[in-house]
């Protein structure tokens, strides 16, 4: 019995569509969201040894995939200061976006939190923005005069609506990006 | 891509136009009352087989604009069911005839000419609480015969119109609120809310992206002059999204008599320093060309709302604007009545800034943290929410001989919801991160039949498409085209006492989801259809006068929606990873309720239980934390259950002395997850309403009442594990005082004033259904001042 109305009903439907459609159904985002699918670390030794970089990716950005391991191995001297610096890029758009330019931009509304665990490792931020707070992109590592193996957390903090305040040790914005690498130290 | 649509969507401009030309020269004449010529309305009242009914009530009403003037004459019918009224106006008047054991009977009479000799036909029936309906809807009034229905009716209405309908039902026995602020606020009936209860804004369904929690009904306040809830299952009349109930709105009549007359109304709310302003105007002296007389109604609507406040500090970026207006043109003819509206909504919101969260740290770190001190603002800030809702509607009664009925509704609704939050770079911020096109169209054909052996009811035919643009920086749900398409029958029959209403529908809804894939999201494309068949059957018993019962059963289903089908990304506010699952099938449910009515010399009763089987029950389960680059989410998945909802609610009123009214009603929720044992998530807690009233009528003062109430809530304790918001919210109780006054003779005219407090104690509360209770109070005390002026 379902049968028999289902169909005049369907094509009558369709028939009231055609009357007085005019949206045309699309699922075509515009503009741009924004994806960061890597996030690099780069790690340069003082007396201009070789450049250590590690970096964590995300096949589908903010789908529902998890972000892969961590490619290339921070392997790192002690007792040595590195300076460091981090890359946020979306490599899902053609060509590559690359994010850090935009934080840099707005520099005023973003902030990189580092959280180091590890004996004897600290990360300070050396770059500020242009009210004189810490941003984050360019960092110094310092490392223990031991072995040790420890991670390091990047947060990229967004203040939308929160204001940024430059004794800050966590994020009180929204995050934008949370990842941990892990790294040793011979 | 992005399609240009319709000029109709761009309508306000012309009604912006139309009202300058309207309200401009400013000549608003007011109705003239007739008393020149007296008329004599007489007849004989008659059952439907033919016998005459003795000692039926007899009204005559009629409007009149002079307060001194009488508005309304009554008689009884002798033994022989004759009846006899004089001294009536010359004009239009309303005639309605009760008697015990009959449906009430009502019919308009035009005595601008002549006197009437009439024979009034009653339809057999159960006993009401309910005023009669101020339009007659005999398929509606089948229905509320066995189901349990809550109507607020013009003069209810008065005292809290211009509310947002959420509020201004969330009194009513069954009925609670989601709630995110004072800005959206969501109906939710008998536990179901959403996509599971249906609003029907002046006979259309209300097409405004329901699904969403947050995404309040997109109705100005102002428009509705009765609103009702069928609470249970009526998707036999009304289609699958009415599973769980259905909110009714409907605007007043258009006249069909006098000349222009206006109306301002006017509101303002202490709490979030709201001021609301509604001008109308309306008339029946429109003369157009091939029509003739031509009844006219246009309203502007605005409002204007800053930070709401809890006791302690101010609920940041909380504010709202909206700008509504409509046209509504209609004729009455002998042949029955059309009506052509045009209304928009539109209106723009804040969303409270810590509900907007990066990850679960986040979350986590917000509801911790004590809310920070916030300043009152006007001004609306990230994350906020842009909806504009247009409809055009024809709607056309013809009345056909032996009281058969013929109604058709064309509508066509477009929806524009745009959401926007923090994210992205600078350029790109005043993108939308969502931006939602819904265009519907639908059209309804119902005929009500004369009575044919003992059955009267009516028969229907409804067809609707859909078509969905998902545009904006951010998916949530794929675009899609829907199309239903659905033949239904409600019948009554009357025996003596006993009133059997039975009805079966059948539909057909086919899907089809647009694929979108970009680098990180892929929602692919497909069409499916379901088609089944929905039931129900209720009976009433009139036992004694003013005393009767009714028990109903109904069986209806819906299929899943296409968010439930497909979300994929966070919910911001509860950083939620929602995802979607294509493969879900239709959820049925099977009713079962009773009710008891009684009524009696200054007192009413009504109460009602149900049990509600849901199988296969469409809801959002916890799963394993989505990794995304941005951290740790907590990962919610559709997923179907087998759910049961048990329920009691009643309401009463009572007049110990003539002046003095006490009222109560009561609402009991359980929602059980039949797997599991456990409870259902956003069942509203228990709660009770008790208020005392003082009235006079007839003084200098106008008909003035005085009153107080308290809304008692006990603490919720059936919450799920393992939810975010599975945190139970302790019980509260809040003060309520309100006066006011109608007929008040304000510039010679006679204005309706009213004020009323909430929350008078400035209670410190969370309500469980509160969206913004894992961050912040609700809102603290309110004044809020109304006036209603005729012009």
């Amino acid at each position: 019995m379902m049968k028999t109305f289902a169909r005049p009903l369907i094509l009558g439907s369709v028939a009231v569509l055609g009357l007085a459609a005019c949206g045309k159904s699309t699922s075509e985002p515009g503009g741009e969201s924004e994806i960061i699918s890597r996030v690099t670390l780069t790690l340069t030794p003082p007396s201009g040894g070789a450049v250590i970089t590690a970096y964590i990716d995300d096949p589908d950005g903010n789908g529902p995939q998890a972000p892969t391991a961590q490619v290339g191995a921070l392997a790192l001297t002690r007792g040595v200061t590195y300076s460091g610096a981090v890359r946020f890029e979306n490599r899902l758009a053609s060509p590559v976006q690359d994010i850090t330019t935009e934080v840099r931009a707005e520099a005023n509304e973003h902030r990189v939190f580092y959280t180091v665990t590890g004996t004897g490792v600290t990360v300070n931020t050396t770059d500020v923005d242009s009210q004189n707070r810490p941003l984050g992109l360019a960092f110094s590592k310092v490392l223990a005069a031991s072995a040790t193996a420890g991670s390091l957390r990047v947060v990229l903090c967004h203040y939308g609506s929160t204001s940024k305040v430059a004794t800050a040790t966590s994020c009180m914005g929204d995050t934008d990006v949370s990842q941990q690498f892990a790294f040793t130290v011979n | 891509m992005r399609t240009k649509c319709c000029s109709a969507v761009r309508l306000q401009a012309v009604w912006a136009l139309v009202l300058i030309g309207t309200f401009g020269p400013w000549k608003l004449a007011r109705a003239q009352a007739n008393h020149g010529a007296e008329r004599h309305v007489h007849g004989i009242v008659e059952s439907s087989s033919g016998a005459p009914v003795g000692n039926a009530d007899v009204t005559v009403s009629w409007e009149t604009t002079d307060t001194r003037l009488a508005r309304v004459a009554r008689t009884r019918s002798d033994r022989r069911g004759r009846f006899d009224l004089r001294d009536l106006p010359a004009q239009r008047v309303v005639l309605q005839v009760r008697a015990l054991g009959f449906a009430p009977a009502r019919e308009v009479l035009d005595l601008t000419d002549a006197d009437r000799l009439l024979t009034v036909h009653l339809e057999p029936a159960i006993a009401r609480l309910q005023e009669v309906a101020v339009r007659a809807d005999t398929a509606r009034d089948m229905l509320e015969r066995v189901a349990a229905t809550s109507t607020l009716n013009r003069n209810a209405l008065a005292e809290q119109r211009g509310q947002t309908l959420g509020e201004t039902i969330k009194n009513l026995p069954g009925v609670s609120v989601i709630q995110f602020g004072p800005s959206i606020s969501k109906p939710v009936v008998r536990g179901l809310n959403s996509q599971r209860v249906l609003v029907m804004n002046n006979g259309l369904r209300q097409e405004d992206q329901q699904w969403g929690t947050e995404h309040a009904p997109n109705i100005d306040g102002f428009e509705a002059d009765v609103v009702s809830v069928v609470r249970g299952a009526a998707t036999v009349l009304y289609g699958a999204d009415a599973l769980g109930g259905v909110v009714r709105v409907d605007p007043a009549p258009l006249p069909d008599s006098g000349s222009m007359h206006g109306e301002l109304a006017m509101q303002t709310f202490s709490n979030s320093r709201q001021g609301a302003l509604s001008l109308a105007t309306s008339g029946a002296n429109l003369w157009l060309p091939m029509i003739g007389n031509t009844g006219y109604r246009l309203r502007l609507t605005t409002r204007v709302a800053g930070n709401s406040r809890a006791p302690d500090y101010y609920l940041s970026n909380t504010g709202f604007r909206e700008l509504n207006g409509s046209v509504a043109l209609g004729v009455r003819r002998p042949w029955g009545r059309a009506e052509l509206t045009a209304t928009r909504f539109g209106t723009e919101l804040g969303v409270l800034r810590q509900a907007h969260v990066g990850n679960v740290e986040d979350l986590q770190r917000v509801m911790e943290s004590a809310p920070p001190d916030s300043a009152f603002a006007y001004g609306i800030d990230r994350p906020s929410q842009q909806v504009a809702h247009t409809t055009v509607r024809a709607r056309t009664l013809l009345t056909l001989p032996r009281a058969q009925e013929l109604e058709l509704i064309y509508g066509f609704q477009f929806n524009h919801r745009q959401e926007y939050d923090n994210h992205g770079p600078l350029r790109f911020r005043n993108e939308a991160a969502f931006n939602l096109k819904l265009f519907s169209n639908s059209l309804d054909v119902r005929w009500t039949h004369a009575r044919v052996r003992g059955w009267r009811g009516t028969v229907g035919t409804s067809i609707a498409a859909q078509g969905n643009q998902t545009l904006g920086k951010a998916f949530l749900i794929p675009g899609y085209d829907l199309s239903q398409g659905a033949l239904y029958a409600q019948e009554e029959l009357a025996v003596g006492r006993l009133s059997v209403v039975t009805g079966l529908r059948g539909d057909a809804i086919s899907q089809t989801t647009i694929r979108f894939a970009d680098a990180g999201i892929q929602s692919p494309a497909g069409t499916r259809r379901w088609q089944n068949v929905a039931g129900s059957l209720g009976a009433a018993y009139l036992l004694r006068d003013g005393l009767d019962v009714s028990l109903r059963m109904a069986r209806a289903w819906r299929p899943p929606t296409v968010n439930e089908r497909y979300a994929q990304g966070v919910h911001h506010g509860t950083a939620q990873y929602e995802l979607g699952d294509a493969s879900l099938g239709r959820e049925r449910s099977h009713g079962v309720e009773s009710a008891v009515r009684a009524r009696g010399q200054g007192w009413q009763f009504e109460g009602a239980a149900y049990q509600n089987a849901i199988d296969d029950f469409i809801y959002l389960r916890p799963t394993a934390p989505v990794q995304t680059i941005r951290g740790a989410f907590p990962g919610y998945r559709y997923a179907q259950t087998l759910a049961r909802l048990r329920g009691a609610e009643f309401s009463g009123q009572w007049s110990p002395v003539g002046a003095l009214e006490l009222s109560a009603t009561g609402t009991l929720v359980r929602g059980t997850d039949r797997l599991d044992g456990g409870p259902l998530f956003d069942m509203p807690a228990d709660r009770a309403r008790f208020s005392a009233r003082y009235r006079q009528r007839g003084t200098r003062a106008g008909a003035w009442f005085v009153g107080a109430g308290t809304t008692l809530v006990r603490r919720q304790d059936g919450v799920p594990a393992g939810a975010v918001y599975s945190l139970p919210t302790a019980g509260y109780s809040l003060l309520q005082f309100d006066s006011g006054t109608r007929g008040f003779m304000l510039f010679g005219r006679a204005a309706d004033f009213s004020v009323s407090v909430t929350n008078a104690l400035d209670v410190r509360y969370r309500d469980y259904l509160s969206r913004y209770r894992l961050f912040v109070n609700d809102s603290g005390r309110d004044v809020v001042l109304r006036l209603t002026l005729p012009l």
